[in-house]
């Protein structure tokens, strides 16, 4: 049994085991698979939004769809999925059950209002019922209920007086969920902040479009013949989670923690997420890819990296990379360098020759006879593509050349 | 590994294992480098190019990839299947290095599979051109040539000897590796193409200069070589002593009765070490053979089966008995049974030569058999010989072609496969059979002063 480190945090005063949560999302439908999830090992959950029985959803079928890459399934999950379409009673009565069967762990209760009174409403149920936290969804990127979701997360004013309203409703901590479909995401941050918000979640699925029929010419998931734009999860958009996350990390303006979410699967992307800023991270699309038992490797996997790193407590992680993330200006361009190979270690395939002639500098030759590229670091761009092709561990790296001046193409003759 | 229970018939098309669903090929393609100057594609003696097909399937251009492979190689199924691939396109894989070699072969039939199921016709033929020509022979040579010259346009009419088309590939090949089924299939696509198969009509004397005279433009010879070598063992005489021909083409012909009744609860002997030695180990098994033993003179290393059919007689507990020679057949009443053996070593190290095998004394051993099948290659029969005075024979009785391998002294006249080479494999006859038809479209659009159309392989 591998030793797993205290990975417990606290954020906006609330004790979270580990920052391991479910997001608000098919995988926290029910009292039922969340305890299961706890007993997993899930620290937390953002339990599925919850919005008023006053609006009846009900959910478009098919709800979703994979984006795959060659061999590699579910590389990201395009989705139509709506709030809860479960009754109020039910839903408020799994989460009373929830917190009374495990008390440790976190129970933050996601809303949608359709109007400023439902806000109001939802939270009030939701701070009596028991929750720990409260999420208010401005994100969702493909509402069928017009002006909700993303529309609220788009509009700034909107932002502030709905969380606002929440605020002057109930005690417990506030965070708002953030949409990544705006040009820059610590506006509506600093707007929820204003609001009252306790802390930010970022970010809710991307809106795209992923893949369109060749057979029917309807982009999927294929709803009786029509598709939209609507949400992507998956490993394919945590660049974009990484980004937001450090984003609103970064701003001097913004005081509240940050809970990430974006494609994180593994322990890496945990840690990722953490050096970023992020405080704890959900989960949805590994689960649906994986199962909850990901949240084994998880804990097991950064338990390990940070013996490894001498880490004492999450805490000291957390936001340890944003002051190596700089804007481009900032990059000392006298530091040439050169790709460096290990040929030793070639099994002649050639991928590095045939990018670096189409695409890189055209530095590689080729030895036809010993298949094996041959290497003039002089005229090496460094763009590194050739390591990128390359299928053997640590073969071509990078190396610093003193000295080495930056390498330009030829005129053509 | 499939194992053969008592109770299975050959006679099943299940019997012969499946390609892979295209998922499934797409997830071993995954793990091709997309090499430069792709090794697997210059060792295709027929130019199949592996290379360009696996890279097709990575790209979703599924129909691009059997179009690579049917064109370049119109058994390009039957090539996946039965072709002793580890000894070539995958011989030089490059991902070896790192683990092992791309299953080439599996994923090229797979794609062929696929193919049929969506109904894709990969090969399309030119507009008719005026001219003709006869094949002798509907083995893979003759197949591969038919294709090549009815795609561009002219007349092909191949004659077989037997009841049914394919040669070696129907009567040499046992139906767990190669399903006529799937050999069927494949046909089809000749088909498609206009080739007219005339089967049961055997070339009778002088029959290649009588196609010319008759007004075809050319002649491709490829009958294959039929008649086995011989085992030079004192009691060849013997009753039960048969030919791995005789054997597995009599379960072709609705024999296999009393092949059965020769075979099941017997003690069998395979003397040889090829694909087809393996074939008939594992056939003998099949009908419930209770011991049955494959004698080969060299080492494991120098055994030419493909290691596909080495695996299959291993996995039916065939035992395999190396460095070993058979040195009399011993009977009873004119009846086999048992013989003696003797293990051999190499007299000078490092040379695995045949001609550098030596019997050691004091190794003699015996062994209990009630059948022995001899498996030691093929040579040509007297017919081919008879064939016509315009093919020139070696003295081994093969036809004698130019440098390229298959032109011959006449101009119109072309030879290609085993009745050239030799024993060799149904991708090498494959290579010859469209070596022959390209020579063959040139000479006709030069006769016909038409220009050389693009279509063909490479």
């Amino acid at each position: 049994m591998a030793r797993i480190r205290d990975l417990s945090i606290e954020i906006c005063g609330v004790k979270f085991p580990n920052p391991f949560l479910l997001s608000s999302s098919p995988v926290s439908n029910t009292a039922e698979m969340v305890a299961r999830a706890f007993d997993a090992g899930w620290g937390g959950v953002a339990y599925k939004t919850i919005a008023h029985d006053r609006t009846k959803i009900i959910h478009p079928s098919p709800r979703m769809a994979p984006f795959n890459y060659e061999n590699k399934g579910l590389v990201g999950l395009q989705n139509v999925e709506q709030t809860t379409d479960r009754p109020m009673a039910d839903n408020w009565s799994d989460v009373r059950w929830l917190k009374k069967h495990y008390p440790r762990n976190v129970l933050i209760v996601s809303i949608m209002g359709f109007s400023l009174q439902e806000w109001v409403e939802l939270a009030k149920m939701g701070e009596d019922n028991g929750a720990d936290m409260l999420e208010l969804n401005f994100s969702c990127p493909h509402m069928t209920v017009e002006g909700s979701g993303m529309k609220v997360g788009q509009a700034m004013e909107l932002i502030e007086k709905f969380t606002s309203a929440v605020r002057k409703t109930v005690k417990i901590p506030i965070l708002a969920k953030l949409t990544s479909n705006v040009t820059d995401i610590t506006v509506p941050a600093l707007y929820a902040q204003r609001g009252g918000a306790d802390g930010i979640t970022a970010i809710n699925t991307v809106r795209a479009l992923t893949e369109i029929g060749l057979d029917d010419f309807v982009p999927r998931p294929n709803i009786s013949g029509k598709g939209a734009m609507s949400g992507m999860s998956g490993p394919a958009i945590k660049p974009v989670g990484l980004k937001c996350v450090t984003e609103l990390a970064q701003c001097r303006e913004l005081k509240i923690p940050i809970i990430g979410c974006g494609g994180a699967e593994t322990w890496v992307d945990m840690a990722e997420y953490l050096l970023c800023g992020a405080s704890a991270v959900q989960v949805t699309t590994g689960i649906i890819h994986y199962g909850q038992r990901i949240v084994e490797d998880m804990a097991e996997g950064l338990s390990d990296w940070m013996d490894e790193r001498k880490f004492k407590n999450l805490s000291s992680i957390i936001g340890k990379s944003l002051k190596n993330v700089v804007s481009t200006d900032a990059f000392d361009l006298t530091r040439q360098g050169a790709a460096e190979f290990d040929l030793e270690k070639c099994i002649g395939c050639g991928q590095c020759y045939i990018v670096c002639q189409d695409a890189g500098g055209q530095n590689l030759g080729w030895n036809s006879k010993k298949r094996r590229p041959e290497v003039n670091s002089e005229r090496c761009l460094s763009c590194m593509i050739c390591s990128m092709v390359c299928p053997v561990d640590g073969l071509i790296t990078y190396r610093h050349v003193p000295g080495k001046k930056e390498v330009m193409p030829a005129r053509m003759k | 590994m499939k194992t053969w229970r008592e109770s299975e018939t050959l006679e099943n098309t299940s019997d012969m294992e499946r390609g892979w669903p295209l998922a499934l090929a797409v997830n071993e393609a995954a793990r091709c480098h997309l090499c430069h100057d792709a090794p697997c594609s210059k060792a295709c003696p027929a130019g199949t190019n592996p290379a360009e097909f696996i890279r097709k399937l990575r790209l979703r251009n599924v129909k691009g990839a059997i179009r690579t492979i049917k064109e370049n190689n119109i058994l390009g199924g039957v090539c996946a299947v039965v072709c002793p691939t580890e000894q070539l396109c995958q011989k030089g894989c490059v991902a070896a290095g790192l683990d092992r070699a791309i299953d080439i072969g599996r994923i090229q039939r797979s794609l062929i599979e696929y193919g049929w199921q969506i109904k894709f016709n990969p090969v399309e033929s030119a507009d008719a051109r005026p001219g003709k020509i006869a094949i002798i022979g509907s083995g893979p040579a003759g197949l591969s040539c038919a294709a090549e010259v009815a795609r561009n346009g002219y007349k092909v009419e191949v004659f077989e000897g037997m009841d049914e088309p394919g040669g070696v590939l129907r009567y040499g090949v046992p139906s767990f590796r190669l399903h006529p089924d799937f050999l069927d299939r494949e046909l089809q696509d000749l088909k498609a193409l206009g080739v007219k198969i005339t089967c049961g009509k055997r070339i009778e004397n002088g029959g290649v200069d009588k196609l010319l005279a008759k007004g075809y433009d050319a002649v491709f010879y490829a009958p294959g070589t039929w008649k086995p070598v011989e085992a030079k063992i004192p009691g060849s005489d013997l009753k039960n002593v048969i030919s791995a021909r005789e054997f597995l083409a009599s379960m072709r012909n609705n024999r296999q009765k009393s092949l059965t009744a020769m075979v099941k609860g017997k003690n069998v002997a395979v003397y040889g070490g090829g694909s087809v030695a393996m074939d008939a180990a594992t056939t003998a098994r099949a009908l419930g053979a209770n011991k049955v033993y494959v004698i080969y003179r060299r080492s494991l290393r120098e055994m030419p089966a493909a290691k596909h059919d080495l695996d299959m007689a291993l996995a039916n507990n065939v035992s395999i008995r190396t460095m070993s020679v058979v040195t009399e057949l011993l009977g009873e009443n004119g009846c086999l049974n048992g013989l003696k053996g003797c293990e051999t070593d190499w007299k000078k190290a490092g040379d695995t030569s045949a001609a550098n095998l030596v019997n050691v004394p004091g190794t003699e051993f015996r062994l209990k058999v009630e059948l022995f099948i001899s498996a030691l290659g093929y040579q040509p029969e007297k017919e081919t010989g008879e064939a016509g005075k315009l093919l020139k024979l070696s003295a081994k009785g093969l036809v004698e072609t130019k440098k390229d391998g298959v032109s011959t002294s006449h101009p119109q006249i072309f030879a290609g496969g085993d009745i050239v080479r030799g024993p060799a494999l149904v991708v090498e006859a494959v290579a010859d059979g469209k070596s022959a038809g390209k020579n063959i479209v040139s000479m006709l659009a030069k006769a016909k002063k038409l220009p050389v159309s693009g279509r063909g392989g490479k």
